[in-house]
């Protein structure tokens, strides 16, 4: 699980540079939420592409999260990067009022497409790539809103296990107070990560290694020495998950079809 | 002599670019009096082509840009990778070996990695041969990628007289640890030394750089002598330009020391083999 820093760093700023080029971008917009993720990627993307082709929106609720706001601005003004903060509050309020719901999920959801939608929308006014910022833990376990933070252009941190950015996060010089954060989704306050899934990231992540990775089974994971119900979670998390790591599927009518056997590479002509 | 490595970033599916690419590394290769340039695999049309792949296919004796690379051939030897439609509608991974005006050997991809990430098998016609050809230079012979990493591929060049052996490569990197490389990148860099040394050949490895569809190509191009012994290593990610002299007079003192060569017995693999495949049919 241990990474070298220099080497993943040269892979990932390579890669954003390549894209962006291949697509015909200059710059790259995501979303900063004061966390660890979202500020590795921003500190990716600046090294990759200079401060001023990276647009940084951080993007609060109400109130809340008073503090990440402010690790958010501190990272995007430490970086010297374009940083612009929108109130999302009178758009997911509007809504809410006329939809009312107590679902902290289905509220969160909500605020988590909203940001999308934003982003979107500057991609386009800025001519800029959405950066996700993803990573391979919360992929596997669907720990993620579909169409909301898991949507954008290019996903830089998606191969990378929570703890491993941590380590990358680390190498590149991310602000102590943001590596140390407990990490939360921000869908309430109090919501923590692991708090919710019931397992520490350093655990998830060993057991995700083990079973993706590794491809060892259920049973040799187990043996090595974690809780069945532990293991069982995390499988079970990871399988119904899937229709977030996939597009929609496609009744197949035709001789060719989209999504079965219409088989383009995703750099097409780029 | 010597040898040139072209570590390139193909453009995936656009030949005209690639060819363009082609023409400058060649020229730059032949102004450093380079005798051999080596291209990666596929390195006219890109790797991972999907359907794509019918639509960048070359039929070699009348194609224009073929007609162009023959001609340039006549001031410098060069090897690239490309589709190949051999037959109508058969399309095969490919590497064609250009020198004096002409096309001294075509060697077709033989074992297709059709697993995890690797779907070559759906889409390619799979090599029928594995062999050696003369060249002004010394006795060649040449492998694709995966190719290599069955060692039964480099010995049959090896009992085929090889001096120098080829590998054209699009190999993605995967596996990250402490280290300052691919895991994948040490497994090349292992084949290499120990085929080298065991049959006493120079061994050329080119590979590719650059991202298709998100996966990374990991370079580190390299060259050992028949001893086993690292000569040069182009830098891992990035495009790169290698030059290395190499001297063939090498093989002669190493094959006296070792004499692996001559005390080789493909005779007697033959029929061993022979009666392997025999039992398993039965």
């Amino acid at each position: 699980m241990k990474i070298n820093g220099p080497f993943v760093e040269k892979i990932l700023t390579r890669f954003i540079r390549e894209e962006l080029s291949k697509f015909n971008y200059k710059k790259a917009v995501l979303g900063l939420s004061g966390g660890l993720d979202s500020s590795v990627c921003a500190f990716l993307a600046t090294k990759a592409l200079g401060p001023k082709n990276v647009i940084a929106l951080i993007m609060p609720y109400q109130k809340m999260f008073h503090q990440d706001v402010k690790d958010a601005q501190n990272a995007a003004t430490l970086l010297k990067i374009q940083w612009k903060i929108i109130d999302i509050t009178p758009m997911v309020d509007a809504y809410f009022s006329k939809y009312p719901t107590e679902d902290k999920i289905i509220k969160g959801n909500k605020m988590a497409r909203e940001r999308m939608s934003i982003l979107y929308d500057f991609s386009a006014r800025e001519k800029a790539i959405v950066l996700g910022t993803s990573n391979k833990t919360e992929l596997l376990l669907g720990y993620g809103t579909i169409y909301g933070d898991t949507a954008c252009g290019i996903n830089p941190l998606g191969d990378l296990y929570k703890t491993q950015i941590k380590q990358l996060g680390q190498y590149l010089g991310v602000p102590e107070n943001i590596l140390k954060k407990v990490p939360s989704a921000g869908f309430w306050t109090g919501q923590t990560d692991e708090g919710e899934l019931g397992l520490t990231y350093e655990e998830a992540d060993k057991i995700l290694f083990m079973l993706v990775d590794q491809m060892v089974s259920k049973k040799e994971v187990i043996g090595a020495g974690y809780k069945k119900e532990t293991v069982g979670k995390i499988i079970n998390l990871i399988k119904k998950s899937e229709f977030k790591r996939k597009m929609p599927p496609i009744p197949k009518i035709s001789a060719r079809t989209v999504g079965h056997d219409f088989l383009y590479p995703y750099d097409w002509d780029k | 002599m010597k040898i040139g490595i072209a570590q390139i970033s193909p453009h995936l599916g656009n030949v005209k670019r690639n060819f363009e690419l082609h023409l400058d590394y060649i020229e730059k290769a032949r102004k450093n009096k380079v005798d051999i340039l080596i291209f990666p695999e596929l390195s006219l049309t890109g790797y991972n082509l999907k359907d794509l792949v019918e639509e960048v296919a070359i039929i070699p004796i009348n194609d224009s840009y073929f007609r162009k690379f023959k001609s340039l051939s006549r001031n410098i030897s060069f090897v690239l990778g490309f589709v190949e439609e051999k037959e109508k509608g058969l399309f095969y991974n490919s590497a064609a070996f250009f020198s004096g005006g002409e096309i001294l050997h075509i060697h077709r991809k033989v074992f297709l990695p059709t697993s995890g990430m690797f779907e070559e098998g759906k889409f390619f016609a799979q090599g029928k041969n594995i062999k050696t050809f003369n060249t002004p230079f010394s006795k060649v012979g040449m492998m694709i990628c995966r190719d290599f990493l069955h060692y039964g591929a480099s010995y049959l060049l090896f009992a085929g007289g090889a001096e120098i052996m080829i590998v054209l490569s699009a190999a993605p990197g995967r596996g990250v640890s402490k280290n300052e490389s691919f895991e994948t990148s040490q497994m090349w860099e292992l084949m290499g030394e120990t085929i080298s040394r065991f049959s006493t050949v120079f061994l050329v490895y080119g590979n590719r750089v650059g991202f298709e569809n998100g996966a990374v190509f990991s370079g580190g191009s390299f060259i050992y002598d028949p001893w086993g012994k690292l000569l040069t290593k182009a830098a891992y990610l990035e495009p790169d330009f290698i030059l290395q002299e190499i001297d063939m007079h090498e093989i002669r003192k190493v094959r006296k020391r070792w004499p692996y060569k001559r005390d080789d017995k493909p005779e007697i693999i033959l029929e061993a083999l022979k009666r392997i495949v025999r039992e398993y049919e039965d």
